[in-house]
Formats: structure tokens, sequence, C-alpha cells
């Protein structure tokens, strides 16, 4: 029984990402369709149009299993082989390296501007408290 | 009839080695043991072995690639779930993103020029942090070759999922929202698979920065290019 609802509700997301590719087919968009389609569900969930009941275990399905759903393109990995032998490695160690700028550059980015604010907040509260005393 | 055979044991196959890896990654548990990089370890291997040309284990393999659209969708559902603290801390997400995204954009074509690789990789190689569909289209754009461009936001995003703990280590990043910010940015779906694992708002900001860094990219790619390359 479950697994039916699960099928049925993911056939419903499908349907969702189909719309959001018609979208962006019809709108000449450069944001992929599923993106498109993330953001329409977004929407109608927010504005209870769709409520969470209603498609919540395939929801869950696919967002647990969703390394499953990359597999198919990442194994694609294998008809390139040749292009990564002698100076072809040098591609690898400048994605790695540009990947590693990217993920420190803006996660210390994020993180400082939410240290900031939460120093702000906590400055604001004990000034509060202070005045309360006072 | 064989053709629906061989379709038929390559889904389950992929099936069963996503299994297997989750399975390996629950015993382990360490940031090289991430289920993508085992099940394509394990499935190359096999086609590898028996000669099956990548095309043949498509016929079975697109069952699986074709929910890859609705898998994007349903990141939706985190979003909803933590749609109050996103909210408060949209400032952050974006600021942090459309930093690392203008930083990875400069760095992949610089470190590919001063190499002294073609234009045509290097055009390939840019858009690595976004999501593949996303890629593709950008590289496709600018003069680059498509399914090149989907290798490199393969390196991007199983590299920036095996290293990520490292890295946050290195640049002292401890909050969830920088972690998931970072994992977003560079290592699209994949990091954001990854950043699940560490907490759902982690999870959550990492689809965010994953969302709004494909739209960014989209708009500031011609620019880098024509800047930089």
């Amino acid at each position: 029984m479950n697994v039916v609802r699960i099928a049925v509700q993911i056939l419903l997301l499908y349907g969702l990402y189909l719309v959001g590719d018609f979208i962006q087919r019809t709108l000449h968009l450069f944001i992929p369709g599923s993106v498109i389609g993330m953001v329409l569900l977004f929407i109608l969930l927010v504005f209870g149009v769709v409520k969470v009941r209603w498609l919540e275990a395939g929801l869950q399905f696919m967002v647990r299993h969703l390394a499953l759903f990359f597999i198919p393109a990442t194994i694609g990995i294998m008809n390139y082989f040749d292009l990564f032998k002698g100076k072809g490695m040098l591609l690898i160690a400048i994605v790695l390296f540009s990947t590693v700028l990217v993920m420190g550059s803006s996660g210390l980015t994020s993180q400082w501007l939410v240290n900031r604010r939460e120093k702000h907040a906590s400055k604001r509260n004990n000034a509060v408290q202070r005045e309360e005393k006072a | 009839m064989t053709e629906g055979v061989i379709a038929l044991g390559m889904f389950t196959a992929t099936v069963i080695a996503y299994l297997i890896a989750v399975s390996i990654h629950r015993r382990f548990g360490k940031p090289f043991t991430v289920p993508v990089l085992i099940a394509t370890i394990i499935m190359v291997a096999g086609l590898l072995i028996f000669h099956i040309p990548y095309d043949t284990y498509m016929e079975g393999g697109k069952w699986i690639d074709r929910l890859l659209g609705p898998a994007v969708v349903a990141l939706a559902y985190p979003l909803y779930q933590h749609r109050n603290l996103l909210k408060e801390l949209m400032v952050p997400i974006l600021v942090g993103t459309s930093v690392g995204a203008a930083i990875g954009l400069a760095s992949g074509i610089l470190l590919a020029k001063w190499a002294g690789f073609d234009t045509v990789i290097i055009h390939s190689l840019a858009p690595k942090s976004v999501t593949t569909p996303v890629a593709m289209v950008l590289a496709d754009s600018q003069g680059g070759i498509k399914p090149l461009a989907a290798v490199f936001v393969m390196i991007a995003g199983i590299g920036g999922a095996i290293f990520s703990t490292w890295i946050n280590k290195i640049f002292h990043v401890h909050h969830y929202i920088g972690w998931g910010v970072g994992a977003g940015t560079a290592s699209h779906a994949i990091g954001t698979a990854r950043a699940m694992e560490v907490s759902g708002k982690a999870g959550s900001a990492s689809t965010v920065a994953m969302s709004y860094s494909t739209v960014f990219v989209s708009i500031i790619f011609p620019l880098f290019i024509w800047l930089f390359a």
C-alpha cells in the first residue's frame, strides 16, 4: 500500500517537473525546468494550495535517496578517462582546487554574516537587560 | 526481448550498487565513502569488466536518470520545512552564495587558462559548480562540450562531498549555515545530499544555496567568460 502511495506521489512530482520544463521552454529561460518545478512546489506549499500530507511519503523517499538519481549520470565519466591522462590530470586538480575555494569562501562569508548578526542581537539583548536593571 | 532484459538488469544493478554503497557508508561513515562515489566505482568497474558500453547501460539507467527532475522538485520539501529559518537568514545565505559562485567561475577559468588548456575545455570546465543540466546548457551556449561539462560537474560534486569535512575545518566553518551554503554553492546536489547527512538545517541551507547559485551563475556566466577567458 505504502509503495503504491509513494509511486503515485512521485508521478505527481514528475508532473510538476514537466510543468517547470514547459515554463522554461515557453519563456526560453536559462533556469532548468526542475529548478522552476521546485520553486513552484515551494510556493504551492507555502500558500497552502498543496497540503504537505498529500505528497509527504513521496517527498521523503526522493530526498532520502537523492544520491541514487545521480548515479546514471556520474557513470558517464567512463567515456572520458582518456582525457584525464597526462596533462589532463591537471584539470582534475584545477576543478578540485577551485571547488575548495568556492566552498571555503561561500561558507565563511555566510557564517561571518550570521555570527555578526547574532552578536548584534545579543548586544541588543544585553543593553535591554542593563536598562531593565538600571 | 533481450534488450528489455539488459535494461532491467542495468536498472536493478544500479539500485543494488546504490544499496551496497549506502550500507558501506552507514558502516564506515567516512567522507570518502559517500554513496555516489562508491556506487559509481562499483558500476564503472562492472561495466568495464563485462565490456558493456555506457549507451547500453543507459537503456536501463535512463529510468533512474529520468527521476532526477522530480528529485530536484522534491528539494522543495526541506526548503518548506525550514522556511522560517531560511527567511530569517536569507541575506547571509544569498551573499555567501554570490561570493562563492563568482570566485568559482573566476578561479576555474583563470587556472585552466594559465595551465594552457583550449578555450573549448575552459568553457566546459567553468560552470562546474552548478547542477548538471544547467552546466551543460551553459557550456554549450559558449561553445563548450556538453558531456565534458557533466564530467567536471561530477568532479566538483564528488570532490566537494568527499573533502567537505576537511575544507570546513581548514576555513574554520562551524555554523550549519556556512556548512550548507558551502556545500550547495560548490557541489550542487551531491553537496546537498552530503549536507543533508550533517543536519536537516544544513541541508536546507544547501538547497537554497544550490538553487540560488544556479540562477546567479546562469546570469553572470557570459560576463565572466567575456572578462576572463
